[in-house]
């Protein structure tokens, strides 16, 4: 794997952006947001957290026109673009997107023209924050893969990691903006990498399970905590909208003046109607029954279908709550139930 | 273009068929060839309105038109029950898996349906009398709140029951001075004398709470879970598996159904609601 170095930010993303659209993180509040990287933009920040909003708006936006008729148009013509400042959790979430929009037996054409389009620099989180517990899901504050660059920060530069074909295209094609990486800088970014997951593992020590997730959350159907969780759930659908792995839409119909159209766009299964069927019956009308179906759906049916849990511990969900819902001490409720069933149990 | 799962072919409405009160037939003639195997749905658009998923109620050997019964019920069925003959339509599919007609070989058939439960049922049952002599028989058990509801009244009430091979009983819940058969639900006339269960298998479809009486009573007739055949209606929208409404525990009713066995999905939450 090829490793090199920059002492600067701006003339790489000049570079890259000179060949294709570019986002970058920029700071909205107390949070990050992917911004339109123009080069008169005079500096560019490295963030050291995840942003706030999710990278499936990327792939997946908020809303997109899925047909035309009766007369069909070619879709629109996705053109290369890049983001910059994707973390692990990021990563991770997009192979998730992939399993349900790329890799099925029906794909959708949209997904996967945009991921093919897709250039990811990633970046290290050198400051995670209280909310992330990716460690809890096996992830780590660094990508190891999923990337075509990453880069990390270091005293005076940049390390820039090579992950992908199109990685090294880029690298070699630019190969005067970058130098040799100095030994010294690689064993610092290690270090660094090292301090933010012992950083993380402090902070969600609370949350180490002795048992699968899947056990965990399965095993508490019959709790009354989803009940309670729903007494302080305002239903605002935060909690899916901002999450990067959440991929439930709506279609819907427009006439437009000499066509229609069929509408996709995001939708929450938080939300009552989402499962209402036309004569009325709704297997979710309950509020606490949602919250246990997005619990299930994380841990245990997509665990079903696809082999990997659809939660990558962003923590965008703890942040975006309008409610203080943190679906970690959710889970930790659920672990300690369930042992104290099966002390119970033992007792007897 | 074809690639684009979201993408309707154009049809046309030729014929409207007025079943009951409250449910037409629609004959509608897809602009190109369509096929689809008994007991799948197809996505139905009404354009500029909203689509809905059906299950075509006639035989999949019809491929140049498909008849689809609808009951008003909601927004665009309530539109689709005002449109007239002629009226450009879209359709998406076909989705999901359909019944398995060729594991139901050698076998006694016992269909139980009720209400608008029937328009699966017909494609089902047109489908089964095409090649009777691979089966047992047919055993038909169907249920509707009063004669004037029941659809397909014309073939129902004679021609079908005609058949070598087939067994049927109606009933209604509330008769009227004319109707000779039953009265009571449609777990009434089923009867564990009527076929030899352990080579039989049943299907059901209607409304949820008649499907939930009818799976018990035949579990209480001794049919096993894995030999009853559910077609599940839940909000199906996209119909590939991923908009997540229609989702049974792991399964998409779009995809994975919407036809189960109750093995399948009896021990999932609130699979009747």
């Amino acid at each position: 794997m090829e490793i090199v170095f920059i002492s600067k930010l701006k003339p790489f993303l000049d570079a890259v952006a000179e060949q294709m659209e570019l986002y970058v993180p920029k700071k909205a509040g107390d949070y990050y947001v992917f911004r339109r990287y123009e080069v008169s933009d005079e500096a560019v920040e490295f963030n050291n957290i995840r942003t706030c909003t999710p990278v499936k708006e990327f792939l997946f936006p908020l809303r997109e026109v899925a047909a035309v008729f009766p007369e069909p148009v070619e879709p629109e013509d996705i053109k290369p673009f890049a983001v910059f400042g994707l973390k692990d959790c990021d990563l991770r979430s997009i192979e998730i997107l992939d399993k349900v929009f790329a890799e099925e037996e029906f794909k959708d054409p949209f997904y996967v023209k945009r991921r093919e389009n897709m250039f990811i620099i990633s970046s290290d989180c050198s400051n995670p924050g209280e909310s992330c517990f990716c460690t809890v899901f096996d992830g780590r504050p660094f990508a190891g893969s999923g990337f075509d660059l990453n880069v990390s920060q270091v005293s005076g530069g940049f390390v820039i990691e090579v992950g992908s074909d199109k990685g090294k295209d880029f690298v070699e094609k630019h190969s005067q903006l970058f130098t040799e990486v100095p030994e010294a800088l690689l064993s610092e970014r290690d270090e660094n990498r090292a301090q933010a997951q012992k950083q993380l593992e402090q902070n969600n020590a609370d949350y180490e399970f002795d048992k699968p997730i899947r056990e965990i959350v399965e095993g508490g159907q019959d709790s009354d905590v989803f009940d309670a969780e729903a007494k302080s759930c305002v239903e605002c659908q935060a909690c899916t909208r901002i999450c990067p792995t959440c991929h439930c839409f709506y279609l819907y119909d427009t006439k437009q003046k000499d066509y229609f159209a069929k509408m996709k766009m995001w939708d929450s299964c938080m939300r009552m109607a989402y499962a209402e069927v036309a004569g009325g019956a709704n297997p979710h009308k309950v509020l606490g029954d949602r919250i246990k179906h997005r619990l299930m759906h994380k841990f245990v049916y997509f665990l079903d279908r696809y082999g990997i849990d659809m939660c990558v511990g962003c923590g965008r969900c703890v942040d975006g709550c309008a409610g203080e819902a943190d679906i970690r001490t959710v889970l930790r409720k659920l672990s300690e139930e369930l042992k104290d069933k099966k002390e119970a149990k033992t007792a007897k | 273009m074809n690639q684009n799962p979201y993408q309707p072919i154009n049809g046309e409405i030729v014929d409207i068929i007025d079943e009951s009160p409250t449910i037409k037939t629609f004959v509608i003639v897809p602009e190109e060839e369509f096929r689809f195997g008994t007991g799948q749905f197809v996505e139905l658009t009404l354009p500029g309105e909203g689509e809905a998923p059906f299950t075509p109620s006639s035989s999949p050997a019809e491929t140049k038109k498909m008849e689809i019964t609808i009951m008003k019920t909601g927004r665009v069925t309530g539109l689709l029950h005002e449109c007239e003959k002629g009226q450009k339509v879209g359709i998406r599919g076909p989705f999901g898996n359909g019944y398995p007609i060729d594991d139901f070989v050698g076998k006694y058939i016992y269909i139980v349906g009720g209400g608008v439960g029937l328009a699966p049922i017909r494609s089902l049952f047109l489908t089964l009398v095409e090649r009777i002599k691979d089966f047992k028989s047919i055993v038909c058990r169907f249920g509707a709140r009063t004669p004037d509801d029941f659809i397909y009244k014309q073939t129902l009430f004679d021609a079908w029951r005609e058949i070598a091979g087939v067994d049927m009983k109606l009933t209604v819940d509330k008769a009227d001075g004319e109707w000779k058969g039953s009265v009571g639900v449609v777990t009434t006339v089923c009867a564990r004398e009527d076929v030899h269960i352990k080579n039989a298998v049943a299907v059901v479809c209607g409304p949820p709470i008649m499907m939930k009486f009818a799976t018990l009573k035949l579990l209480g007739c001794g049919f096993k879970a894995k030999d009853i055949y559910l077609s599940m209606e839940k909000n199906m929208s996209c119909g590939i598996g991923k908009c997540g409404h229609c989702m049974i525990g792991k399964y998409y009713v779009c995809k994975d159904g919407p036809v189960f066995t109750y093995d399948q999905i009896k021990d999932y939450p609130k699979i009747w609601d």
